[in-house]
């Protein structure tokens, strides 16, 4: 291990009871100090990884360190060390906002006055100063969010597991946490372990990213980098069938004139189109315009992007991270061996 | 050290939840309240049969059974709580930090044992006004609260298991309530033992509602008191709570692997 890996895991698998292969062999590492995340679509095994790495699910085989730290020998010592907010948010509806933060303290070995202090200063930070003393059931969605994150800080943790933190957050609230999360890895050098659905998302906090899908890693690098890696700008295409055509064999007659311009680095199919990624994409639509006219494809739209985390996720997978998933479901609040 | 304390922070957020949901106290002594009006009106003539103890009140009779009927129907409800904290996630949430394990148990059955205390108090002041004495006293008193609470923390650990297997408040009320009718009543808790057909009074003498109950009764009768009776008693319930709690132990560590 060098001394800058705080986090690594090698060959990680999970197999569920009822045979799921929930993760599939996955290995990565986390840097001291980085805001590290995982992106992928549901099922993809994202919280399962997270159980597995906070010692509460025990993994299949593979072997993971945290801080030097055996995750089977010494559970303990790492426990001390991270923080886990979970997928489902967590608080106590009949306790108080504060009750439930000087619970989670008082569990970390925390007490008296240095605690009271530490609970006061984070309620103030997450902004539930006002909000202290009501029953947490009470709270919005956005509140119950924020103090479970608070919960988490509590112990003064060196490592965050933040699992799903925005999902079903309305766009104000995710952008509140984001510029917590943001300024706990920035300002406190806290290391953040982060999972998403959301490309933006991660786009705009993770220094570096994992995308998942399936239980495996299917690309791994900086946002930046990632993108950059498709070398090229996404032209989403949609296309009329011509008369006694299929939508299939519309494509397939496209394909077949994309394949003959050089221009063309990839093409993928889309929900009801194609995709293709081209170097210079200004310069290249009218070349494809004279192209399909040529062969008589009739073009209904034609949209060009600089490449997104989507188009990445496209590239590795062949399908789009769907919008449609991103309606919060509760997670299987299960763990441990059934 | 640290189990101490993070049992007594576990069992006060506990009580707290009790004491913020008082209804629910209520609700679980509606039953024995119920019992302990109707019963002792409807059987009031009992004690004139051939077999019950002589000049004793049906109502100072069945007291001790109530009592214990309350304790075991309580008990039995517990595990309802760890089905939440499990399904909640809130668990979970007390397992990726320090606290000691075995607190998350004791901090639930601790508060168990206090809530079948305060009911079984109430209880207890609602016999006394409608007649009903204990014979041995405060020290008799004080003794009989401890074996209904520890007779309730025994079978508390049934359900905590049951809660923690099935994952599911439905099963654990149902299970509850299908064992506690039919051992409640093949129990010597509502008629004397000589009562029963011969298999029920077999049934009765495994039964351990009847050590529990017969230990209570003979500290509110007058010249019943058997230093015996009482041992055996704790003895009994000394071994379900062995029981139980070794198999709750076991699920627990099953769960949190
Ligand atoms: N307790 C469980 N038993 C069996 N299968 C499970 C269990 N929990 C999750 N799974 C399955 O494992 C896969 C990965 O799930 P999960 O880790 O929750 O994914 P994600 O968090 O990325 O949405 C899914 O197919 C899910 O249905
Ligand atoms: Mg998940």
């Amino acid at each position: 291990m060098s001394t800058t890996d705080l986090i690594t895991v090698d060959n990680l698998v999970e197999v569920y009871a009822d045979g799921t292969k929930a993760v599939d062999g996955i290995s990565f590492k986390v840097r001291d100090g980085e805001f590290f995340g995982f992106l992928g679509p549901n099922g993809a095994g994202k919280s399962t990884t997270i159980k597995i790495l906070t010692t509460l699910l025990r993994k299949t085989s593979g072997t993971v360190t945290i801080a030097g730290y055996d995750l089977e020998k010494h559970p303990k010592e790492i426990r001390k060390l991270i923080g886990v907010q979970s997928q489902d948010t967590a608080v106590d509806p009949e306790l108080t906002g504060r009750e439930n933060m000087m619970l989670q303290g008082e569990l970390q070995q925390m007490h008296g006055k240095v605690l009271g202090e530490r609970v006061d200063h984070l309620l103030e930070v997450v902004g539930l100063k006002d909000a202290a003393d009501k029953r947490a059931g009470r709270y919005s969605g956005g509140m119950k969010k924020r103090l479970d994150l608070a919960c988490t800080l509590v112990h003064e943790p060196k490592v965050l597991f933040l699992d799903e933190p925005t999902t079903g957050l309305d766009p104000q609230s995710r952008n509140t946490m984001w510029d917590y999360m943001e300024s706990l890895n920035e300002k406190q050098g806290i290391t953040i372990f982060l999972t998403t659905q959301y490309l933006e998302e991660a786009d705009r906090l993770c220094d570096r990213l994992c995308i998942v899908d399936n239980g495996k890693i299917v690309a791994e690098g900086s946002p930046v980098g990632l993108k950059q890696e498709i070398g090229a700008d996404a032209i989403t295409i949609t296309m009329e069938s011509s008369a006694g055509a299929t939508k299939e064999a519309t494509k397939v007659a496209a394909k077949q004139v994309l394949s003959t311009l050089p221009a063309v680095v990839n093409t993928i199919d889309a929900e009801d189109g194609l995709t293709i990624y081209a170097k210079n994409g200004g310069i290249f639509i009218p070349e494809l315009i004279r192209a399909f006219d040529k062969a008589n494809i009739r073009l209904v739209s034609i949209n060009v992007s600089t490449p997104s985390l989507d188009d990445v996720f496209l590239k590795h997978t062949g399908k789009r991270i769907r919008a449609e998933e991103l309606v919060k479901q509760p997670s299987r609040a299960g763990f441990g061996r059934r | 050290m640290t189990l101490l304390w993070d049992t007594r922070n576990l069992f006060i957020r506990a009580l707290k939840k009790l004491t913020r949901n008082p209804i629910l106290i209520f609700f679980s002594l509606f039953q024995p309240i119920i019992f302990l009006v109707l019963f002792t009106q409807l059987f009031h003539d009992f004690n004139l049969l051939p077999g019950f103890p002589p000049g004793v009140s049906y109502l100072q009779f069945a007291a001790a059974g109530i009592l214990l009927q309350n304790a075991f129907s309580s008990a039995l409800q517990s595990g309802t709580s760890i089905v939440d904290d499990l399904n909640s996630g809130f668990l979970q949430k007390m397992l990726v930090t320090q606290v000691a394990r075995p607190a998350i148990l004791l901090g639930r059955l601790l508060t168990d044992a206090c809530r079948v205390t305060v009911q079984s108090i109430i209880i207890l002041a609602l016999a006394f006004a409608l007649g009903f004495r204990i014979e041995s006293g405060i020290p008799g008193f004080l003794l009989i609260i401890f074996i209904i609470a520890f007779f309730g923390f025994a079978w508390s650990g049934i359900s905590l298991a049951i809660g923690m297997r099935t994952r599911s408040t439905e099963t654990v009320f149902g299970i509850g309530f299908t064992l506690s009718f039919p051992l409640l009543f093949m129990s010597t808790a509502l008629v004397p033992v000589s009562f029963m057909p011969t298999w029920m009074q077999d049934v009765s003498s495994v039964n351990p509602i009847t050590y529990a109950v017969n230990a209570v009764r003979d500290l509110s009768l007058p010249g019943y008191f058997s230093l015996s009776a009482e041992l055996t008693a704790l003895g009994v319930i000394a071994g379900i709570a062995v029981v139980t709690m070794g198999a709750t132990l076991y699920l627990f560590r099953k769960v949190v692997s």
